[in-house]
């Protein structure tokens, strides 16, 4: 199922709530925590970066992985929390609602 | 930012490849092929691995620009708050920096509001590049001048504008006033015009309707007249209902047609009322030679300046041969049109403003040289803190960034309170008498549109005044930020600031700041210096009358009372009139004495003629003969005003009409006319008065100026009682201030003359000083700016000399402790202080010297180059910046030798 607009974000922050991460942690920790439900390609989610970088979401940095490879470390800004404890609370009440609405039972049911 | 740039893409595609990557490992580690790893890795990244490269260059391209701005941008606001904190911990600083500016910013756009207004800004009217003011050119006659500016005369008017094809539109005006005979007389300025005039301009009716085009053909048709605006709402609160409505001028009915549209005066500036000049008589229309009305015209679109100009040349030569001269000259009569716009100030005026426009940059200059100097006496001061931030990274870009902020600041605050000096300025510039202190005269043929009372500070001169201060922050900003470079770091850190060749060649960018100041401020002070000479030159030029406690005011008897000559009228009821005139405001308690002329001294606008010799044998050619200026008195006008009698006699109540005819004349007319002769006895023809038969000199009178500024002219006086004149000005003598006998002169003459009003009622005094009204605005505001110019001078030397000093304190300690004399300390820091102000002086006085031609033309009885005035200036000067070092240098003297060194 694709992803609903705008909910990419709110994950990658959600990714990084825990602490610096770099690309393809942040990756594979999404996937692996969907069980591979979302649709969401690599190059989406480079771009997602970039974007965020751009709002001030997240800072980026360049650091050697456990394996000794160069990859690029992300970081929440102080403006990246505050966003997602907003924007993820308005989001979960809006799932919530759509979830009333659509697992209505009938009268007669 | 390229570089910057050119990395972040590629770390992007780097970034990407490091993704590629991590899938592949990940895939490996769960037991996938290579090949198979590599092309799953490659089917998540969604596109084609070329596409993802390019989507990632354009998201960072988008991420770069936006941080870089984001950066930019807080560097900006850091800097602001840094330059904010720094301004406020140095309120006295900040306070002197800020005054100085206002006073150079706000000065400045004052008067450049002024030669706004009056010189440059569009007259207010539609397409005014096309309005042309057109003069005939009189060629000389005789001793009569060649005239380029001559009014036209109604028939030549017409005869002009038959003839012509390149004027839309064109008409008539002429500057009077009427006597108002409605419940009170009153007398009011108004221009008689030709119909054609509003829609020449482009002048519209706020009410009813413009003279109607028939009216210049029909004379006889009833008589309108069209309000000015401003009069209608003093006058008539603004009632529309007055349209169509009679007003009576001289006892005449007007029907008032139209209310002209806001603010409009008429060309000559005052007008309250527009009459027809068809309603003038015929016997003063049909007069070629009476050259009254001055012609404005509309140029065609399609007609170029130079079109025109050629054209009314040769119109004015056709026009000449339509009406010719009886006066034989040299060359024809011809015409010349010139730019509306340019004859609106006289050429006087404009000069004026423009020296005081060339001071108040200055002063503005200084000002800027002063503030560049307090701020890099900052600079100085903060060296340890500038050399800590280069230390800590800071760049030279961002440094220089750091101080321009903090100018730019600090003019913005200038700039913002000399927008407040600016306004008070100008108001103070719009009550000055607009009349006197600086609209055209009427003398000089000018217009006076747009008189000075219009001044007011607008969008314009708000620009103007937020440019200034942009560059004034620019200049004064850029100073220190340059003076900052090529220090040595080490040196800095190490912190003392000890005279050392370092800090005395820091100091040499200050010098030469000190050296312009003193320049600059020379220049003002010499050109201010000339024009206060001047005014004091023509306050010790003795007026030839005793002005004080004397009052003059204006009288219009109606024309109804002068003979009617058609039918043969020899006999004058005036004399009679003046008489009684005069001894009913003698009769009023308080006069001293009472008399009547028809021209009042130093206010110009006098009459002349050509006399004739009657011993002398006959000139053939009349326009050979002199000129004089022809004065109408009664008996006791010599007496009242304090002319003295030199020879001879004055005029008695005997000299009447009937008796023979008599004339006294001036020195000047004595010694011109009869340089190895006594006049008394002779007899004297002249073009006016009923004196072309002839008349005795029988006196000789103190000469009398009638325009302040310029050498006495012959003159010869006739007496009221003897020869017919209706214009009048009246001069009452009283004990105590003239002007509390105004209401029962008024009294006096409403019984006499019921329908002729009192006005214009001035002391001599207040006439003589509005005589000089220009040159005293001149010299005034110019005395204004060359001190504000020395005091900032004066600051900027004692700034200087007191950071030299503060600078030398180790030195000057050491000296001190190795037995230095106080009184060496003392002539080595003034010596200093005065050799920059010498140089800087001299300096001045070269540049003072070639600006002195500018003002050459505004000077009276002064030359450019008055040796006293530029003497003086430069002891001032000198003097003043003498005192600004001797307190830096008394308190070098003061150092303690054991502190100076222990500080360290």
């Amino acid at each position: 199922m694709p992803l609903l607009k705008g909910t990419l974000d709110l994950l990658v922050l959600k990714a990084l709530s825990w602490g610096p991460r770099h690309s393809f942690e942040i990756i594979s920790w999404i996937e692996s925590r969907s069980e591979g439900r979302l649709e969401i390609t690599d190059a989406a989610i480079l771009q997602a970066f970039h974007r965020m970088e751009e709002r001030d979401l997240i800072t980026a940095e360049w650091a050697r992985t456990s394996n000794d490879r160069r990859a690029r470390y992300y970081r929440l800004t102080a403006a990246g929390r505050a966003g997602l404890r907003a924007d993820g609370d308005a989001l979960l009440d809006h799932i919530h609602a759509l979830r009333r609405v659509l697992t209505a039972r009938t009268s007669a049911g | 930012m390229r570089r910057r740039r050119a990395r972040a893409l590629a770390e992007a595609v780097a970034e990407l490849d490091a993704v590629v990557e991590g899938r592949v490992e990940y895939l490996l580690a769960r037991g996938w092929t290579p090949a198979d790893a590599r092309a799953e890795a490659l089917r998540r990244l969604g596109m084609p691995l070329e596409n993802a490269r390019y989507e990632l260059y354009q998201s960072v391209r988008r991420r770069e620009r936006t941080m870089q701005l984001r950066e930019l941008l807080n560097d900006a606001w850091d800097d602001t708050r840094y330059a904010i904190r720094g301004l406020t911990r140095r309120p006295g600083f900040t306070a002197v920096a800020v005054l100085t500016l206002a006073v150079g910013i706000g000065a400045t756009t004052a008067i450049f509001s002024a030669v706004d207004t009056i010189v440059w800004r569009p007259l207010p009217f539609p397409e005014p590049e096309r309005l042309m003011k057109v003069s005939l050119i009189a060629p000389q006659r005789g001793r009569m001048a060649r005239n380029d500016n001559m009014p036209f005369s109604y028939l030549k008017y017409l005869a002009f504008r038959d003839a012509q094809t390149v004027f839309e539109r064109l008409a008539l005006f002429s500057p009077t006033s009427f006597n108002v005979t409605e419940d009170n007389t009153e007398r009011i300025s108004g221009e008689h015009v030709s119909a054609a005039y509003f829609a020449t301009l482009g002048v519209t009716m706020a009410r009813g309707s413009a003279f109607a085009p028939e009216e210049d053909a029909h004379p006889d048709a009833p008589k309108q007249v069209i309000l000015a605006d401003g009069y209608w709402k003093r006058h008539y609160g603004g009632d529309p209902k007055v349209v169509g409505r009679n007003i009576s001028f001289d006892c005449n009915p007007y029907q008032i047609v139209g209310i002209a549209a806001q603010g409009f005066r008429g060309l000559s500036g005052g007008a309250d009322v527009f009459v027809p000049i068809t309603t003038l008589s015929a016997h003063t229309l049909s007069f070629a030679q009476s050259h009254n009305y001055s012609l404005v015209a509309r140029r065609k679109g399609a007609v170029s300046r130079e079109q025109a100009a050629a054209a009314v040349q040769s119109l004015g030569v056709h026009v000449g041969e339509v009406y010719p001269d009886r006066a034989p000259a040299a060359e024809p009569w011809s015409a010349i049109a010139r730019q509306l716009d340019e004859t609106r100030a006289a050429p006087l005026v404009k000069r004026a403003l423009f020296v005081l426009m060339a001071a108040v940059a200055l002063v503005l200059v200084i000002a800027c040289v002063n503030i560049a100097n307090l701020l890099i006496g900052r600079a100085e001061l903060r060296r340890r803190e500038v050399a800590l931030r280069v230390a800590l990274g800071a760049g030279r870009g961002r440094l220089a960034r750091l101080f321009l902020t903090e100018s730019l600041l600090l003019a913005l605050a200038g700039g913002a309170a000399g927008v407040l000096v600016a306004w008070g300025g100008v108001t103070l510039l719009s009550r000055i008498d607009p009349g006197n202190a600086l609209r055209a005269s009427a003398r000089a043929g000018m217009i006076g549109a747009v008189g000075f009372s219009s001044i007011h500070l607008d969008g314009v001169a708000l620009g103007f005044a937020l440019a200034l201060t942009a560059l004034a922050g620019l200049g004064f900003g850029l100073t220190p930020s340059l003076h900052a470079r090529g220090r040595s770091l080490p040196g800095a850190l190490r912190g003392g600031l000890r005279a050392t060749d370092a800090g005395s060649r820091r100091l040499s960018g200050r010098r030469v700041l000190i050296v312009t100041e003193v320049a600059l401020a020379l220049v003002l002070l010499a050109g201010s210096g000339l024009m206060t000479r001047s005014l004091l030159k023509l306050l010790e030029v003795d007026p030839g009358f005793n002005a004080s406690g004397v009052m003059a005011f204006r009288i219009a008897v109606p024309a109804s009372l002068t003979r009617d000559r058609g039918a043969g009228d020899t006999r004058s009821a005036l004399p009679e009139v003046y008489a009684t005139l005069v001894e009913r405001i003698r009769a009023i308690p308080g006069v001293t004495a009472a008399a009547f002329a028809d021209c009042v001294p130093v206010s110009g606008g006098c009459n002349g003629t050509r006399i004739e010799f009657l011993d002398r044998p006959k000139v053939s050619d009349p326009s050979q003969l002199p000129g004089v200026g022809v004065h109408w008195v009664t008996p006791d006008w010599f007496a009242a005003m304090g002319v003295p009698l030199l020879r001879g006699r004055r005029f008695t109540d005997a000299d009447r009409q009937g008796a023979p005819n008599v004339v006294v004349v001036s020195e000047r007319a004595a010694k011109d006319f009869w340089p190895d002769e006594d006049p008394i006895g002779k007899r004297v023809a002249l073009g006016q008065g009923d004196l072309e038969g002839g008349a005795e000199v029988i006196g000789v009178v103190g000469n009398v100026r009638a325009v302040i500024d310029e050498a006495a002219k012959p003159e010869v006086y006739l007496s009221y009682y003897q020869s017919e004149q209706p214009a009048a000005a009246g001069f009452v003598r009283t004990s105590n201030d003239p002007l509390l006998a105004l209401g029962p002169v008024r009294q006096a003459v409403h019984e006499v003359l019921p329908a002729a009003p009192v006005f214009d009622p001035q002391r001599m005094s207040a006439r003589l000083t509005a005589s000089m009204a220009r040159p005293r605005f001149a010299a005034g505001l110019l005395a204004l700016f060359a001190a504000i110019a020395l005091g900032l001078a004066v600051m900027g030397i004692y700034g200087v000399m007191s950071f030299a000093v503060s600078q030398r304190t180790h030195e000057i300690g050491i000296r001190m402790a190795l037995g230095a004399d106080r009184s060496v300390v003392l002539r080595s820091v003034l010596g200093e202080g005065i050799s920059l102000a010498l140089l800087g002086v001299l300096i001045g006085l070269a540049g003072a010297l070639a600006a002195a031609r500018g003002v050459r033309a505004l000077l009276f009885n002064v030359g450019p180059f008055d040796p006293v005035t530029y003497a003086g200036m430069v002891a001032v000067l000198t003097a003043a910046a003498i005192a600004a070092c001797w307190f830096p240098a008394r308190r070098a003297t003061r150092v303690d030798p054991m502190d100076a060194i222990r500080a360290e």
